[in-house]
């Protein structure tokens, strides 16, 4: 991890942003694949009539964008700590259905989240060391 | 859950594992070899196309199931990768990286589930 570039380059801020651009994309995709499902058709077992929805665009073009910032990341992030890390949007998925849309978290879902919580912080702690050093 | 949507279900989940570790061999491949060669195009190339074909199918499945259904299966991708980058790619694992990759699965098999 030596010589990484900092502001806009630093692959930390990089990761952050592949994580944002899935998180929303995620939520429009199922929204947009909602929308045109046609469950009878064999043909839908692809996916491809999914791109029938404006909101599944919108999608593919974050998808695009968290893929490019994701690729950087991998240049300068082994891909065992990178990618655990890059698992929280599996807690920010749940959390913004919480918060946008009012749905109700039960206990076994909070303890779930904690569980990653823990993880994720188990993941990053000597992350947070590397970088004092550096 | 029918027999082809558990076929599906797996085969997008292998597609996405290996896309990542031979995205993440492409880009240690350039940090030696710069980008324009085509070894490191080609390895892109194959990554790119396993994630469309992880998406598609991806795309395929949330039609039919919640999304919070679907998680259980994002969340061994966590594991996997993280075994595989490991033995495949050497990349060195602590026993907390360990934990922390199966706290982070069991956490996203639990939410899913409740």
């Amino acid at each position: 991890m030596q010589n990484r570039p900092s502001g806009f380059g630093n692959p930390w801020l990089q990761l952050g942003l592949s994580v944002a651009c899935v998180f929303v994309s995620e939520l429009l995709l199922k929204r947009g694949a909602t929308d045109v499902a046609e469950p009878d058709s064999a043909l839908s077992w692809t996916g491809v009539n999914g791109l029938a929805s404006p909101l599944v665009w919108w999608a593919i073009l974050l998808i695009i964008a968290s893929f490019v910032s994701w690729l950087y990341v991998l240049r300068y992030i082994p891909l065992s700590l990178s990618y655990p890390l890059s698992r929280v949007v599996d807690i920010l998925v749940p959390m913004g259905c919480w918060i946008f849309l009012g749905e109700l978290i039960s206990a076994v879902r909070w303890c779930g989240i904690a569980l990653v919580v823990i993880g994720l912080a188990l993941v990053a702690k000597p992350i947070a060391k590397m970088e004092e050093r550096l | 859950m029918s027999l082809l949507a558990f076929f599906f279900i797996v085969v997008s989940l292998l597609t996405f594992v290996a896309a990542q570790l031979i995205l993440k061999r492409a880009m240690e491949f350039s940090a030696t070899n710069g980008m324009r060669n085509s070894h490191f195009m080609l390895l892109v190339a194959v990554g790119v196309a396993l994630m469309t074909i992880s998406f598609f199918l991806t795309l395929g499945l949330l039609q039919r199931f919640d999304l919070s259904y679907l998680y259980p299966f994002q969340g061994l991708s966590v594991i996997f990768i993280t075994m595989l980058a490991a033995v495949l790619l050497k990349e060195k694992l602590s026993v907390r990286l360990t934990i922390g990759a199966l706290l982070i699965t069991a956490g996203i098999v639990l939410v899913s589930m409740s």
